[in-house]
């Protein structure tokens, strides 16, 4: 599309100056896209290319290489025992046993039993006459096979990466004898993990964290959205095995006479993002307000003000949310004294937790109790942070209060708390503690519960996913496929806010 | 390289002792879970040292507090790593023999725990017609507490004239209905409304009777919203705690369990009865109740010499002299036919007050899991409704949310018939075998079309290629879809057997 001069731009009527900018924008809207897919295209291929030299570079090596290098192909680390780096060698060595007789004795049956997740079921209630009992006799175990299963996946995976390693190492051994250089001891070795290779130390244990606590449990939650796992295929007495689709289907396809979970998820999603956005948005205004109005000069008692504020986060939150709850219930402290003061009679009760709408006000607003002090603090720092001469000049140019805060403080604090926002709002979309103490998902919502839900109306993704899992219907391939669109929903979000907050830009930008 | 050896032979050294720590083989390791009510542990811990010293066996027990209403969801978590013997509410017994995790009784202890249990009880801790487990107590039903001081002893057997009283007081009347489904049952069977679920061995719903959906079920909400839209109703589950809330209940409808709690708050006020009645159109109806209890159950094992001790405890636990103590500490009604008759169950007033109601009682059995969350639905619905239409749509959603349930656990035979609808089409199972079967009348269109598919899938392996019986019936061609297309209009009989793959279908 043609780009106008500023001239001819100026020119155009209103109407012409919005379809310019709307064409504008669908014109370079769709160059992006073009160029994201041919992107994506290239890091695919690059990808594929990268293996494709990787597996070239072990097969040069292989006819290139020294027989001690050729022979550590197939007896790792032996390249590195007959060259002086004895510990290495025998470290590689010694990983080769292990995986050989770990596949030999446990990995090949778990591998094997892998893609039917078990054949055998238990037996039951098998009759023992001599002492008049039922005992059974267990069979395969779905869930441990998956499991293990899994785990034997992912070490092949590291055996793999340790044999690369391993040929890579005869490489280099091989350069450096070709070259008449001294050969690294495992002294050496030891000494550069402290020294050169000291970022390679102070990761391995985080790193490790990660992998086990993290990303095996993510991988085996995607696994279990793909099997019929629930409380009537538990994997040891009834074997669950793999569905497909199904279950991403059930979610947002499969709908019978009221019962229809994609509606349930939709209406559960909505709430949730509502609850995010006033959750996140009421405390940090409201929080910047209250910092502001302590903050002005003149005011009095500074750090009483605060110290009250801050006692709510002294009391853990779990016991004084657990406390709010019982208060604003029906029969509660708040309505008891409503009652007392004769505002409301005993047919007029405010029905805090048992009406839908009121119920998911009073959380929030209750969220915002909890959530000030917090900001306020956060806030109370940034506000001293900001040059008072901005102030001063702004004043004496005639700027008034609210045009001060608009162009001075609110893009200020954006700047500097945009990514605090931006985990608060996902902290918020997990909120577990303040909706499942305040109402545990409360209260009762008969199209949700009918259609297949059983979530309230304040029930959160995550509340709703506790339910599931831990009520009576343990329906853990329907709550592993929640887990993933919870992951997804947060995911799109935060790399779109992400890549908006200015934050994100060059400091010098500000301003 | 010494060090290496070291190294290697330390390992060695230290895999050695751990395997001799391992087993002392004359004593047995078992883990009891019980109720995490203070005291209770120790009760259970005191009970199996006098087991082990009078059989003369060692048992190094480890006693746990899991609540158990929670039991059984932490047992199907994973059975291997749960308790061996566990107390459990008995609304899970079918989830529990679902996933294996109760051994059936041997012939002889059944016939013993069938003689001293009282039959209620019996029949809560029976599956499909065995015993799956020990009954505990016989006490897990709800009657009325009431504030004398409030309520005239002339009113208590009418439900309005009670919510009357409570509003004229300005009180609050308790009664769970919003919130549970084990609660607003009452006003359904006392309607005559029956709800059977039928379990086979494997604890799946076999067969069901549930009159839920029906015109005794429209009255039965009538009269609940007589309480629902009165100001003095509250759905609190804080039981008889609520005697002393801020705006206090003269009535609450709890169980046993809560009659400490309730004579703290009212002392000499406090009045324990069964359940008034209510009157619908010029009718009266008595309200009903669930009559339920604790079950102890034993987890299956390989080794028959832990079976069989572990069987023995588990009666041993449950015995009249166990169930009297654990009635002496906690007021857990016994079970026990020789307990509950001690003066000390006789005159104990909330199970004097239990055992009116009990008459009007129904035996508490099993029931899928989404039941007790869907049971809620057409009371909050009903809080709302004006019309009869209104309560008619809700007991309709409620019983569409429960035959899908159902369905997800089998087939539906959908297609140009029920307009390919899943919620009509779902077909039961019959017996033993996974056979399902249903009977369609299909009426006269261009497409009489249809197959079998599994719950929240559209497979296509279950249509006209797996047809052996009624061939003739038939289109030879189903299609892309493999669809069964019947060639006449009429009312077919079509059986799918998921064993051997194979549908049969019959004309009537």
């Amino acid at each position: 599309m043609k780009k106008l001069t500023d001239l001819e731009y100026l020119r155009l009527s209103k109407g012409g100056k919005a379809l310019y900018k709307i064409k504008l924008f669908l014109s370079s809207i769709f160059p992006a896209i073009g160029n994201g897919i041919k992107r994506l295209g290239r890091s695919v291929g690059g990808f594929f290319q990268k293996i494709w030299n990787g597996l070239r570079d072990i097969g040069r090596t292989f006819k290139d290489g020294s027989w001690q290098t050729k022979l550590s192909y197939f007896v790792m680390g032996f390249g590195n025992m007959s060259r002086g780096q004895f510990a290495k060698g025998l470290l590689f060595f010694i990983f080769e046993a292990v995986f050989i007789i770990y596949m030999i004795f446990w990995g090949g049956h778990w591998l094997g039993k892998f893609s039917t997740l078990g054949t055998v079921g238990p037996q039951k209630n098998v009759y023992d006459p001599t002492t008049d009992t039922y005992i059974s006799i267990p069979g395969d175990d779905s869930f441990k096979i998956l499991l293990y299963g899994l785990l034997t996946i992912l070490f092949i995976i590291a055996f793999i990466g340790t044999w690369i390693m391993n040929v890579n190492q005869n490489k280099t051994l091989d350069h450096i004898i070709k070259s008449g250089k001294k050969v690294k001891s495992g002294k050496d070795d030891l000494k550069s993990l402290l020294d050169d290779q000291f970022h390679k130390t102070l990761l391995a244990l985080p790193v490790t964290g990660i992998i086990v606590f993290t990303v095996i449990p993510i991988i085996f939650m995607i696994l279990v959205s793909f099997t019929n796992y629930d409380a009537a295929h538990d994997g040891y007495s009834n074997l669950f095995t793999w569905v497909g689709m199904n279950n991403f289907n059930e979610l947002f396809f499969w709908n019978s006479g009221s019962s229809n979970l994609s509606a349930a998820f939709g209406e559960i999603l909505s709430w949730t993002l509502m609850w995010a956005f006033f959750a996140t948005f009421s405390n940090y205004f409201l929080g910047m307000l209250v910092a502001i109005m302590i903050n002005k000069k003149g005011i009095k008692l500074k750090k009483m003000w605060r110290g009250i504020l801050v006692l709510t986060i002294a009391i853990p939150q779990f016991i004084s949310l657990l406390y709010v709850s019982k208060m604003f219930a029906d029969n509660g402290l708040i309505n008891g004294f409503l009652l007392n003061m004769g505002w409301v009679t005993p047919a007029t009760v405010i029905k805090f937790w048992t009406d839908p709408t009121l119920a998911r006000i009073t959380v929030i607003l209750i969220n915002i109790w909890i959530g000030i002090p917090y900001l306020m603090l956060i806030s109370t720092g940034i506000l001293m942070n900001i040059p008072q001469d901005l102030y001063e000049s702004s004043t004496i140019d005639g700027a008034s209060v609210w045009q001060q805060y608009m162009k001075i403080t609110l893009p200020y604090m954006l700047f500097v708390t945009g990514p605090y926002l931006l985990t608060s709002f996902v902290g918020n979309i997990n909120n577990f503690n303040v909706i499942y103490l305040l109402t545990g998902g409360g209260p009762t919502n008969p199209k949700l519960l009918t259609s297949g839900g059983s979530a309230g109306d304040t029930d959160l993704l995550v509340t709703w996913l506790f339910n599931i899992t831990t009520g009576a219907e343990s329906n853990y391939k329907l709550a592993a496929v929640i887990g993933i669109m919870i992951f997804l929903v947060v995911a799109i979000l935060s790399l779109i806010v992400y890549n908006v907050i200015p934050s994100t830009r060059n400091e010098e930008d500000f301003q | 390289m010494k060090k290496v050896l070291a190294i290697v032979l330390a390992l060695v050294m230290v895999f050695s002792f751990a395997a001799c720590g391992k087993k002392q083989s004359d004593e047995y390791k078992i883990t009891v879970w019980c109720s995490e009510v203070e005291g209770v542990k120790d009760l259970f811990a005191e009970r199996i040292a006098k087991f082990a010293e009078e059989n003369d066996v060692k048992i190094s027990a480890t006693v746990e507090g899991v609540s158990e209403s929670d039991a059984a969801t932490q047992m199907i978590t994973s059975v291997e790593d749960g308790a061996d013997i566990f107390c459990f509410a008995q609304d899970q017994l079918a989830r529990l023999v679902q996933a294996g995790a109760l051994a059936k009784l041997g012939d002889a202890t059944a016939a013993t725990v069938k003689e001293l249990n009282s039959p209620g009880s019996v029949a809560n801790a029976s599956l499909d017609g065995s015993l799956y487990c020990y009954p505990l107590t016989d006490d897990n039903g709800y009657f009325m507490y009431y504030d004398k001081s409030v309520i005239p002893e002339e009113d208590l057997g009418s439900f309005e004239k009670l919510i009357e009283d409570c509003e004229k007081a300005g009180k609050n009347f308790s009664f769970q209905l919003t919130t549970s489904g084990w609660y607003n049952a009452s006003f359904f069977f006392a309607t005559g409304c029956v709800c059977n679920y039928v379990f086979d061995g494997d604890g799946n719903v076999i067969t069901s009777t549930d009159t839920y959906n029906s015109d005794a079920g429209v009255i039965a909400l009538k009269g609940m919203q007589k309480l629902l839209k009165s100001g003095a109703f509250t759905a609190s589950e804080a039981g008889t705690a609520d005697f002393t809330a801020a705006i206090p209940s003269a009535i609450v409808v709890s169980g046993t369990w809560d009659y400490n709690t309730a004579a703290e708050a009212l002392g000499d006020n406090l009045g324990a009865t069964k359940l008034p009645s209510f009157t619908v159109d010029g009718q009266t109806y008595q309200l009903g109740s669930f009559n339920g209890c604790k079950l102890l159950g034993v987890k299956p094992t390989t080794d028959t010499d832990k079976a069989a001790l572990l069987q023995k405890l588990a009666l041993y636990l449950t015995n009249e002299e166990s169930q009297l103590e654990i009635y002496n500490k906690f007021n857990w009604g016994p079970s026990n036919k020789a307990a509950q008759e001690s003066e000390a169950v006789k005159s104990n007033p909330g199970l004097m007050a239990l055992a009116e109601q009990n008459v009007f009682a129904t035996p508490q059995g099993q029931y899928p899991g989404n039941w007790w969350n869907v049971t809620k639905s057409p009371v909050v619905a009903a809080q709302k409704a004006t019309t009869d239409a209104e309560l008619k749509q809700a007991l309709q959603e409620y019983d569409d949310a429960i035959k899908a349930g159902l369905a997800a656990n089998g087939y539906i035979f959908v297609g140009a018939w029920n307009g390919w609808d899943n919620a009509d089409g779902t077909m039961k199972l019959q017996g033993e075998g996974n056979v399902y079967s249903i009977t369609v009348n299909v009426e006269k269109s261009d497409y009489m079309g249809g197959r079998i598919v599994k719950a929240s899938s559209w497979d296509t392996d279950k249509g006209c290629t797996i047809v052996t019986e009624g061939k003739e019936l038939i289109s030879e061609d189903g299609g892309s879809d493999n669809n069964i297309v019947f060639l006449e209009p009429g009312t077919y009989e079509v059986t799918f057997d998921e064993g051997a793959m194979t549908i049969k279908i019959v004309k009537k």
